[in-house]
């Protein structure tokens, strides 16, 4: 509790030991804390338990660079710019990793439950359907549900009745408490209150879900400036651990308010993820070949940075070509 | 529409026929649950033609948005733009969603069955697939619990099965678990029963659902026949009540598709 300690990237990176359960902020190509995502692919870790409300870029990345064991989730793609997440896909054909599939619904379910203190969450939605097929419960296949591990649930779902009104069966969707919770945030107060522009996705949820949470702010800002409109936060200072800032920090995902997803970068890293050979290369050239986040913006280059940059009036970018015409 | 030689009329292509037949299952005041792309042409055709008092919910958490700038994504800071509310997953998933509110969702699929039920998950078994797919996303949910749902899919005899490989997203007949066996989608649903499959839209003809759940056809697009329907569908495909050829595009809504909706050329290239 109390404030979040100030630390940076690289240290921020250095606290997840392999095989820590993790979550990130974001929905698909939005808000990911890629800044993060690239420092844990650069310090290599293995192992990680990664489950998310649903997956993107980031996720894509870090499972191509091995450091994802077990991923639980619903999807994995880059929407318009790679509708397929090609580095899940192919582990899950080749068997290397354990994948747990749910609905987008039975996800929030989860953390919905994780946040609250609750130990599940009922839910109608997603039913009938293969998802809760007992032959398909990965966890359950690799010996995984056997309650040593207290962060894995020892059943994928249950079924129980309404109790109170007849309306008959509901699933019963288990808590997600990861370690850590990774998160990118739009502003961050200096004690650490968290507002994020737009669209929430889960990432309150998640904040409060999660054993510890990392921030990483595309600004820090004075307290009483986020004070004066405290409905527009998402957290309170006492729930953040640490607190990292950092400008462009969830490029090339896009920042409402700050800059676009950058469809260019991700359309190439999607065509680089076809086979794990050019995926490689690509990791060479933006992850491995840069020492830090200064060095990656540097390359990015000033101009194609501001061709992101968001219109302060509207939230998003007036002068990227998004179309053919 | 006018007799005057026309910009678009006679050069319509098959994704702007998917447009329009897509804007035309949407009724005026529809609370309605897009996805990224043609859900959105979509619904936005609707709204500026005969659907005015429609609305529009994105996933990620903008409700009744006035877009001015067509979104790339549901997470796009543009879906929001003017909208009553915006919040998360819970608003959109649970207080949308799970509490009765969404007349019409447009969703999509890799392989459907002749009860509606898809599939967007793995081709093959799933413990040993041969190709993984995107994974369920809120495809299921939204069909399981949306009023009226209406699959935009690609015709094809590989796609259009007598058994799916997983059903990521509930049908009208499902699997009632734990055993698993097949029942009516209001067997296994109870009181959250709302609704189910209205309709499917391919680049080739629109199909609905009789009584007991299954797949017919509708309407044959222009310049198809029901014979090049069945030969694109691997299973025996109730042809009974055929009402026709699909109405193609007017002159004024591809002006609206390509001039007003997606000027820039994002999902009409």
């Amino acid at each position: 509790m109390g404030k979040p300690k100030v630390i940076s990237v690289k240290e921020a990176a250095g606290l997840i030991k392999d095989g820590d359960f993790i979550s990130f902020s974001g929905f698909t190509i939005w808000r990911r804390p890629m800044a993060m995502v690239y420092e844990l692919v650069r310090q290599q870790k293995k192992n990680l338990h990664l489950l998310e409300v649903n997956g993107g870029t980031h996720s894509e990345i870090l499972v191509g660079a091995g450091c994802i064991r077990i991923w639980e989730s619903c999807w994995s793609g880059h929407e318009l710019y790679g509708k397929l997440g090609q580095m899940v896909a192919a582990r899950h054909v080749s068997g290397e990793m354990i994948i747990e599939d749910y609905s987008h619904g039975h996800m929030v379910a989860r953390l919905l439950a994780g946040a609250y203190g609750l130990p599940f969450f009922p839910t109608a939605e997603a039913m009938g359907t293969d998802l809760l097929n007992p032959e398909y419960d990965s966890l359950a296949r690799a010996g995984l549900r056997d309650g040593s591990n207290p962060k894995i649930p020892v059943k994928k779902y249950d079924i129980a009745r309404d109790p109170f009104f007849g309306k008959g069966e509901l699933l019963l969707m288990p808590a997600a408490n990861p370690d850590w919770a990774i998160v990118y945030a739009s502003q961050v107060g200096d004690e650490g209150t968290v507002r994020v522009n737009v669209q929430t996705y889960a990432d309150a949820e998640l904040i409060k879900a999660a054993d510890q949470v990392i921030v990483l702010a595309e600004e820090v800002v004075p307290e009483s400036y986020l004070r004066r409109d405290p409905e527009k936060n998402i957290a309170a200072g006492y729930a953040i651990d640490y607190l990292v800032e950092l400008p462009w920090g969830a490029h090339p995902t896009g920042s409402q308010g700050y800059y676009d997803v950058d469809a260019d970068f991700i359309r190439s890293s999607y065509q680089a993820s076809k086979s794990q050979a050019s995926f490689d290369r690509w990791a060479d050239q933006w992850i491995f070949g840069v020492k830090d986040h200064n060095d990656y913006l540097e390359k990015l280059g000033i101009t194609h940075l501001e061709s992101l940059r968001a219109n302060t009036a509207l939230g998003y970018s007036t002068r990227i070509k998004r179309g053919t015409r | 529409m006018s007799s005057q030689t026309s910009k678009y009329a006679s050069s319509y292509r098959p994704i702007d026929l998917l447009a329009v037949a897509a804007a035309r299952e949407v009724r005026d005041g529809d609370v309605v649950f897009a996805g990224t792309g043609l859900p959105m042409l979509a619904i936005m055709l609707a709204q500026k033609t005969h659907a005015p008092e429609a609305v529009c919910i994105y996933e990620a958490g903008s409700m009744d948005g006035r877009p001015i700038d067509l979104p790339t994504s549901v997470g796009d800071a543009r879906c929001a733009h003017q909208a009553s509310i915006t919040a998360g997953l819970t608003e959109t998933l649970y207080g949308q969603l799970h509490s009765g509110y969404v007349d019409l969702a447009f969703l999509g699929g890799a392989e459907i069955d002749k009860y509606g039920n898809v599939n967007t998950t793995v081709l093959g078994d799933y413990n040993a697939p041969t190709k993984r797919l995107t994974g369920s996303g809120g495809n299921p949910d939204i069909n399981a619990l949306a009023r009226r749902t209406v699959f935009i899919m690609v015709q094809e005899k590989r796609r259009f099965k007598e058994a799916v490989d997983y059903i990521s997203s509930p049908g009208w007949r499902i699997k009632k678990w734990p055993g698993g066996e097949f029942v009516h989608k209001r067997e296994v649903y109870g009181k959250f029963f709302y609704g189910g499959v209205e309709a499917v839209i391919t680049n080739m003809a629109v199909f609905r659902f009789d009584k007991e759940g299954i797949m017919y056809l509708d309407t044959v697009h222009p310049g198809f026949t029901v014979e090049d329907v069945q030969a694109n569908c691997g299973f025996d495909l109730n042809v009974g009540r055929v009402r026709g050829e699909t109405a193609p595009p007017t002159e004024r809504e591809m002006e609206l598709l390509y001039q007003v909706i997606d000027p820039e050329g994002i999902f009409l290239l």
